[in-house]
């Protein structure tokens, strides 16, 4: 019979804290720093000439502004490795493991006291620094101080988390080094595996050389998914001067995830247990202590790496010489299994710890292993999962957009259909398309991208990569691909409403220049706008708002703000001969209609948030020599007087910059 | 006290223990011998509850020891390699000792530390020289009050009369207390003086295991001179090694020492002289049979 063991020893508790606890005072320090010391520092001057005075902070707004701003998962995520490994150090040095489980003690106390010690040191400096936050507050006079106990929350509950992840890391291995790589491979995994995955793909894929844009962070890579989606938001609103602060609110958001993350970070500790339970002690600085993670980590490093790799080499070719889709992929699926087979082994030899380790048995297995690379690359390659051809759902979608040399967004559910059925229309022709840098390596082109915002905050993005498809060589068939495409960015409804914007029909023109093109000295020039100072406010509005509906008879004639396909050198002296130098911008407002940007929704400005509404918008043109509505309209209401003013960038560059054509 | 039955053990490929069966009795003192990579270490830890056997069984009073931290109570381990907390000093390891062991008598501590005044209580243990720590190590095992204590190379890097003293405190625990003592070692002389049980290893296996008195009147040494050729000795004398200087022979005569005494002296020798092996000798003489490189070196 074997005796009962407790969870808890006391003596090893003292031991693991005895070696741990200058880290927790250090630790306590820094959060000082952080917490009530710069706090106090930030707020001791809050007299009457004080910003914050000025525009109305109370004591508690700034505490919140303060604490959320402090980071959460980071320290957590440094906190975490550093005392748990050093208070399981005894499992990565062979006398002091084999010692250490000579003890009466068992396992399960070792481990558990380990936990407990490890999270006395790593918690109780969080704890006490919120405590004197909470009276550094209180004493500078802040209302509310919940938010110093939420940021306090979040830590914690990242501590717990990130030391079970450490604890996991340090089960897997018997090298304190491999396992603090492990550690952060564990915590990267997830990015890194959709790294690996987006990287080949804008290598080798049609229409994903943007892929490495819109990562979106899982809750599979906490330490950079808490702080977006567990934290205090503070919003203050201002008056419409910037002036003075007229609302403050407050939300803690996370609560279910951190509830989630906490119940994840106590089953990892109980699975690590039975790692621990399990752990052969001859294990000691093994490269890897746990036999079924072996195969795992010699085929996921292998098939991830050479993957890359085959895709780099692809890509390195394709930059000496053009490739069909074709031939790319075929040299990227040889290179990676080349290299697969290369890394298999490098990584057998490192888990055993031998150069030996050419055998039958292991050649079978990476001949397995390779087959099944090469199934996974050809399934790529066949785009089996639908990558290349995804065009998501309507209901899916909150937005869509497009950008070839102006950005368009569409919000509305018939636009949006109707863009969606263009791309599957356009992705229904790809073998025409996917080849063009082969077929026509001379034609000049440029890439177009295709955002989808989904609902899920997810976001799809598509570059495809085009050629002028008026060029004298393009087969007919990739003109038919690809002119939808234009006709639909050149609908005279869509630039009004995407490129002016939504209030292009209801607004009115607070601003309107015209730069005249003024020799100054020889050889030197000066932009001169008539500012219209002789006129009222109201005068002046009429005056651009007659402009203006001359410049919409250009839009609605096709003559501004007209897209193509063509590179920056084609028939660029015509170009040219035709574009104005002469700056044209304009502002539309509507004091009632909040002002739809659709560059900074396509990019994403915002970051996510709500955008700060806006009612104003100053667009800019490029006028040529066929907008004479424009033009005209400019004359006739005095923004210049004689043509002489007027210079196409063909005889602006003639005058002033010497440029040979 | 303690039973190993059947025990196999593998590190990959390799077979590190095979189908081992060792047995110390309560009370005894037992000297485990073998060339370097027996796997008398790999068996001791096994014994300590480090190592689990791939089959087989270890059992300490007739419980398992793996994962038994009752049992673990009633032993104290010296390893080859101390181990002792970084940062902590003589004092520090003593509390900690106290904590992990029931018996722990703190004063019987106080009292054998007296005993090594060379010892600074409050300097960090790891600073100290090497045979210090083993001082250091026994005087903590012997304070646990262990009713076992397993000792591997437990004397290596000690001075002689610190051996001395060491064997000495540990001989005294033995008799006061009947303490088993299990020790792996190369010094097969220092064995001798104290070990009255002895379990050869080699290959990981226990080839003997016997009481030293057993062992040392199953091989003799017999040396002897006849006027003129030798004459066949008779079947029933099994010969381990026979060795002919002029007229002198040395026989290595495996077996019950005057059988062969009577046998040999029927045979009218001129000269005949009967010696123990020492259990160098014997340990060389018993591993020759295994293949052992070193059975020619001493002749």
């Amino acid at each position: 019979m074997q005796s009962k063991t407790s969870f808890f020893n006391m003596a090893l508790f003292k031991k693991n804290i005895s070696r741990t606890w200058i880290v927790g005072l250090l630790y306590f320090v820094l959060l000082l720093l952080m917490l009530p010391v710069y706090f106090i520092i930030n707020t001791a001057n809050h007299g009457e000439d004080d910003w914050y005075t000025q525009m109305g902070y109370t004591m508690e707004m700034r505490l919140y502004e303060h604490i959320s701003l402090m980071p959460t998962a980071l320290l957590g995520i440094i906190v975490a490795i550093i005392v748990t490994g050093i208070t399981f150090w005894y499992l990565f040095n062979r006398r002091d493991n084999y010692m250490m489980h000579a003890f009466p003690v068992s396992r399960k106390s070792m481990y558990f006291t380990g936990i407990l010690s490890s999270l006395t040191v790593s918690l109780v400096p969080v704890l006490l620094a919120s405590v004197i936050m909470t009276i550094a507050a209180v004493a500078e006079g802040a209302g509310g101080v919940s938010c110093i106990w939420y940021w306090a929350l979040i830590v914690a509950v990242s501590t717990l988390l990130f030391t079970a992840i450490a604890i996991f890391s340090l089960m897997t291995t018997g090298q304190l080094v491999t396992g603090v790589i492990f550690y952060f491979i564990f915590n990267f995994l997830y990015l890194m595996m959709e790294v690996a995955f987006r990287m080949t793909a804008s290598l080798l894929l049609y229409g994903l050389g943007g892929a490495m844009n819109g990562i979106n962070y899982k809750i599979w890579t906490p330490v950079l998914y808490i702080p977006v989606h567990a934290k205090i938001e503070s919003n203050i609103i201002y008056d419409d001067m910037y002036s003075k602060v007229i609302e403050f609110g407050h939300e803690f958001i996370g609560g279910p995830l951190l509830a989630g993350y906490a119940v994840f970070a106590v089953v990892l500790i109980i699975v690590c247990y039975q790692l621990y339970r399990f752990k052969k002690l001859e294990t000691v600085l093994d490269f890897i202590a746990v036999p079924f993670i072996k195969p795992i980590f010699s085929v996921g490093m292998s098939f991830f790496i050479s993957m890359v790799g085959g895709a780099f080499i692809a890509g390195m070719v394709e930059a000496l010489t053009p490739l069909t889709y074709d031939g790319r992929f075929a040299i990227a699926i040889v290179s990676s299994l080349i290299l697969g087979v290369i890394i298999y082994f490098a990584t057998q030899m490192l888990i055993e710890k031998t150069l030996r380790v050419f055998c039958f048995k292991k050649a079978v297995h990476c001949g397995i292993y390779t087959l099944a690379a090469l199934g996974i690359l050809v399934c790529m390659r066949l785009d089996v999962i639908g990558v290349e051809n995804r065009v998501p759902k309507l209901e899916d979608i909150q937005w869509a957009g497009i950008q070839v040399d102006y950005t368009m967004v569409f919000t509305d559910e018939m636009d949006i259909e109707a863009f969606r059925q263009l791309h599957q229309n356009f992705l229904a022709d790809k073998k025409e398309l996917r080849n063009i840098n082969y077929n026509y390596p001379d034609v000049d082109g440029k890439t177009f991208t295709i955002r989808y915002k989904l609902k899920n905050g997810d976001i799809l993005i598509r570059d495809y990569p085009v050629i002028n498809t008026e060029a004298s060589v393009v087969s007919s068939e990739y003109v038919a691909a690809t002119q939808p495409i234009l006709d639909f960015i050149n609908n005279p409804g869509r630039i009004k409403e995407h490129i002016i914007g939504n209030i292009w029909n209801n607004c009115e023109i607070t601003s309107m220049n015209f730069g005249g093109i003024i020799p100054y000295e020889a050889g030197d020039y000066t932009m001169e706008y008539n500012s219209f100072d002789e006129l009222t406010t109201g005068e002046k509005k009429e005056k651009f708002k007659r402009v203006y509906n001359e410049f919409l008879k250009d839009v609605d004639a096709g003559n501004v703000f007209r897209q193509d396909f063509s590179g920056y050198d084609y028939m660029y002296e015509e170009k040219q001969k035709k574009t104005f130098y002469n700056s044209f911008d304009f502002t539309v407002y509507n004091k009632d209609i909040n002002y739809f940007s659709d560059t900074d929704t396509f990019w994403d400005y915002s970051n996510g948030r709500d955008m700060t509404a806006m009612h104003e918008q100053t667009i800019y043109a490029e006028l040529n020599t066929d907008c004479t509505n424009t033009l005209e309209a400019l004359k006739n209401e005095g923004f210049y007087e004689n043509e002489d003013v007027i210079m196409t960038n063909y005889e602006f560059s003639k005058k002033y910059e010497n440029y040979e054509y | 006290m303690i039973q190993v039955n059947n025990v196999t053990k593998r590190f990959g490929d390799f077979v590190a223990l095979d189908d081992l069966n060792m047995h110390v009795e309560k009370g005894a003192i037992y000297g485990l011998v073998g060339p370097n990579g027996a796997g008398k270490s790999t068996i001791i830890r096994h014994i300590c509850g480090v190592y689990k056997q791939d089959a087989g069984e270890v059992l300490i009073d007739g419980q398992p020891v793996y994962e038994n931290q009752a049992i673990k109570g009633k032993y104290a381990v010296i390893p080859d390699d101390i181990f002792f907390f970084t940062q902590a000093n003589t004092l520090d390891m003593m509390k900690f000792y106290k904590d992990m062991y029931p018996k722990f008598d703190e004063a019987l501590f106080k009292k054998i530390l007296n005993c090594f005044p060379a010892i600074n209580p409050k300097k960090m243990v790891r600073t100290l020289s090497k045979g210090m720590q083993k001082q250091v190590a026994f005087m903590l095992s012997i304070a646990a009050r262990p009713e076992l204590m397993i000792l591997d190379e437990p004397v290596d890097g000690l001075d002689p009369v610190m051996r001395r003293q060491i064997w000495s405190l540990i001989m005294s625990d033995v008799a006061e207390n009947g303490l088993t003592v299990l020790v792996s070692s190369h010094n097969l002389r220092e064995l001798e003086d104290v070990c009255d049980h002895v379990g050869i290893m080699n290959n990981g296996k226990i080839l003997i295991e016997r009481s030293l008195d057993e062992l040392q009147t199953s091989i003799t040494k017999i040396q002897i001179a006849f006027d003129g050729d030798m004459p066949k000795l008779p079947d029933e004398i099994q010969v381990l090694k026979k060795i002919t200087n002029g007229r002198v022979h040395t026989l290595i005569v495996k077996g019950e020492p005057r059988a062969a005494e009577q046998a040999i002296s029927q045979m009218n020798p001129l000269l005949m002289d009967v010696l123990p092996l020492t259990l160098e000798e014997i340990f060389i003489y018993e591993l020759g049979g295994e293949n052992y490189a070193v059975k020619d070196i001493i002749f």
